[in-house]
């Protein structure tokens, strides 16, 4: 993926960067808002990190000239105030998610990559995922691997679901927890790990191959 | 407002006060009064020597002129048909029998004595006389004397009225004393109540001033500049540690990134010691990051303004939702959530009222013991939003049950076990900015904590 990356602390860019690069990415620095504005609009992109607080123009800004001029590049705002109220005006100036500093690079990059799959394909909704030999049906609401029915109770099943749609990329638990339980807050203990081994223990028992990875340091995946 | 006030009893500092108010309005009475008294009495018996003295000197100049007889003559002209007929007259010849005048008899006497008071029995009001005795030349004794009936009445009216104006002073003594108490304890009442509050937790409460100037005012006044340090010292306090926080996230983020770089090249060259060792050290490190971010997440409650005009937010949905997400953790433990929710709404913010819920069931999971039950109740009382959870866990002793809401505050005995110590300030700082009140309890064993909201 070719990614724009807007971010006036040194440090942070240099590691963010150097680990987007690691993962086979190639990015581009500003390390201002009027240059990242500048970049963005003159280049082609398949996403952009951006902070929110950058010198000469912010980040804000910047999002909403380039969404106002059309342009619909996955943004992912990075900053250092998590309120509830920031992240409802980041997201309301167009940007496709939002962390709060500091972020483990995993988490970044599990992000990143659930942005530019998300873009990617927009081409209907499914109506069926399939990971190897496990099936959900999301109109039947059944899960099925190896034609042996999986008994899921609600929960379950979206977490399963949101599982299946992210299959083989990284996801984190602060995804989860946003993404299935729909609240913004800090959980005080690893309580999403239980929500997974529970799944675990339905999907994965009785079967050869574990499908449920848990990927030390950055959260979970799920596939072959 | 009307202030409640206190009851007077004796022994109370406003009654003593009341008491003490009367008390001195009786005796400057009193010593008025007697002054006034004594020195009217004074007055009358001297102006009655002095007509007793004039009469008495006339009479002894008439002897001097027409002698004897003519004295006793003059003595009975007065007495058929006398100008005052309170004045007495009496002439005794050296036997002491009465001569002439209109008095029959000369009182006893000390020898020589000039003046003599004594009462007149021969009329039925017993008047007090003042009367002045002359020896004659020739061995007469003149008595001259006035009634001092007037005088006397005058004087007897004065002290009726003394004492009608004693009894109408301690009266009105007694009632100044009282309004006086009660200004005094409307005064006070107002300060208690402050303090109480403010005692309570209730930190940007100050005292009324009226600017009257008064001592109480003054206190007033101080009261408020003392509670205005007090906020400030706690203010520059939390500043502080907020700052720190702050400040210290970027450093400890960097340390973070180059733990994990260091990771991944141990990773990469296959040493697996050295990997495991700089797991465990990004661990600590994300921990320390945790608390920060859990501090300024505090901070910033803290410094958000109240919730009154939010959206409705269903409490009941929210409860359900984190009993869900708990239900798996305390089954691990057998701890059995039950859970009597109804359909409870408050104002406020969704996203915090779950951290709050989700603080409360993680410490009342955590303290219960394996296979025992924690009990999560929400419904409407007296208006109100009702929040329970309940364990059976070791509880909070009373004495400790205000300062586990401090900052960093573990128990001793909860040092081992995982937690930042920031839990139950954020759910005390969420319940005050939704105008909701937070109590810790005794469940016997265990702890119950009860949160009341206004409900939407």
């Amino acid at each position: 993926m070719r990614i724009l990356l807007v971010e006036d602390d040194s440090h942070t860019a240099g590691f963010i960067a150097k680990g987007l690069k690691e993962d086979g990415h190639s990015v581009d620095l500003a390390d201002n808002g009027k240059d990242g504005l500048f970049l963005a609009t003159t280049e082609t992109y398949d996403a952009v990190v951006l902070d929110r607080m950058l010198p000469q123009l912010d980040g804000l800004t910047v999002l909403r000239t380039l969404r106002g001029a059309g342009n619909r590049t996955p943004t992912l705002l990075l900053t250092a105030l998590g309120d509830v109220e920031h992240r409802v005006e980041g997201l309301r100036a167009g940007a496709d998610d939002y962390l709060v500093k500091p972020f483990a690079y995993a988490e970044l990059s599990a992000r990143l990559d659930s942005l530019a799959r998300r873009s990617g394909a927009a081409d209907g909704e499914p109506t069926r995922l399939r990971v190897g030999d496990l099936d959900l049906d999301l109109l039947k609401r059944v899960a099925v691997r190896d034609g042996k029915r999986i008994e899921l109770q609600p929960r379950e099943f979206r977490l399963l679901e949101y599982l299946m749609r992210q299959a083989g990329r990284v996801v984190t638990r602060t995804m989860l927890l946003e993404a299935v339980w729909d609240y913004h807050f800090d959980p005080q203990t690893n309580v999403i790990d239980v929500h997974i081994s529970r799944l675990r223990q339905k999907i994965d028992h009785d079967f050869d191959t574990p499908l449920l990875h848990t990927v030390r340091g950055a959260g979970y995946r799920l596939g072959e | 407002m009307t202030a409640r006030l206190p009851r007077i009893s004796p022994r109370s500092t406003s009654a003593r006060l009341a008491l003490a108010v009367a008390a001195s309005f009786m005796i400057a009475f009193v010593l008025l009064d007697a002054g006034v008294y004594y020195a009217v009495s004074a007055l009358l018996t001297k102006d009655a020597r002095e007509v007793v003295r004039s009469e008495s000197a006339d009479l002894v100049a008439i002897q001097r002129k027409a002698g004897r007889d003519g004295l006793i003559a003059e003595l009975r002209a007065r007495a058929a048909a006398s100008d005052d007929p309170d004045m007495l007259y009496a002439l005794a010849d050296p036997d002491g029998r009465i001569v002439a005048g209109n008095y029959a008899r000369i009182p006893d006497h000390p020898a020589g004595a000039r003046w003599i008071e004594f009462h007149d029995h021969s009329v039925d009001d017993i008047p007090r006389v003042v009367a002045g005795l002359q020896l004659l030349p020739d061995g007469d004794v003149l008595l001259t004397g006035l009634r001092m009936r007037s005088e006397d009445g005058f004087l007897a009216l004065m002290l009726r009225i003394a004492i009608a104006a004693l009894v109408v002073a301690a009266l009105l003594g007694a009632l100044a004393g009282w309004l006086t108490t009660r200004w005094v304890a409307r005064r006070l009442h107002g300060l208690d109540a402050t303090a109480a509050r403010v005692g309570a937790g209730e930190l940007g409460l100050r005292a009324q001033v009226d600017d009257s100037d008064d001592a109480f005012d003054r206190l007033a006044h101080r009261f408020n500049a003392m509670l205005d340090r007090i906020e400030d010292l706690l203010g520059g306090v939390r500043h502080a540690t907020d700052h720190i926080a702050h400040d210290l996230r970027t450093p400890l983020t960097r340390l973070r990134h180059r733990l994990e770089q260091l990771r991944d090249r141990a990773e990469y060259e296959g040493s697996a010691a050295t990997q495991t060792e700089l797991e465990a050290a990004i661990a600590e490190t994300d921990q320390l990051l945790q608390s920060f971010g859990a501090l300024l997440r505090l901070a910033r409650v803290e410094a958000q303004a109240p919730t009154p005009e939010a959206e409705p937010v269903d409490l009941h949905a929210l409860a359900q939702d984190a009993l869900e997400l708990y239900a798996p953790i305390a089954g691990a433990r057998d701890v059995a959530l039950h859970d009597a929710v109804r359909a409870t709404r408050v104002r406020g913010d969704a996203d915090q009222l779950f951290q709050m819920l989700v603080n409360l069931l993680d410490n009342a999971v955590k303290f219960a013991p394996a296979s025992s039950r924690v009990d999560v109740r929400l419904g409407e009382h007296e208006g109100r939003a009702v929040l329970e959870v309940a364990d059976h866990g070791p509880g909070i002793p009373v004495e400790e049950r205000e300062r586990v809401f401090d900052r960093f505050v573990r128990l001793e005995r909860h040092r081992g076990s995982p937690g930042s110590g920031l839990g139950l300030s954020l759910v005390r700082a969420i319940v005050l900015r939704h105008g909701g009140r937070v109590e810790l309890l005794d469940n016997a064993p265990g702890l119950r904590v009860r949160i009341g909201f206004p409900s939407a």
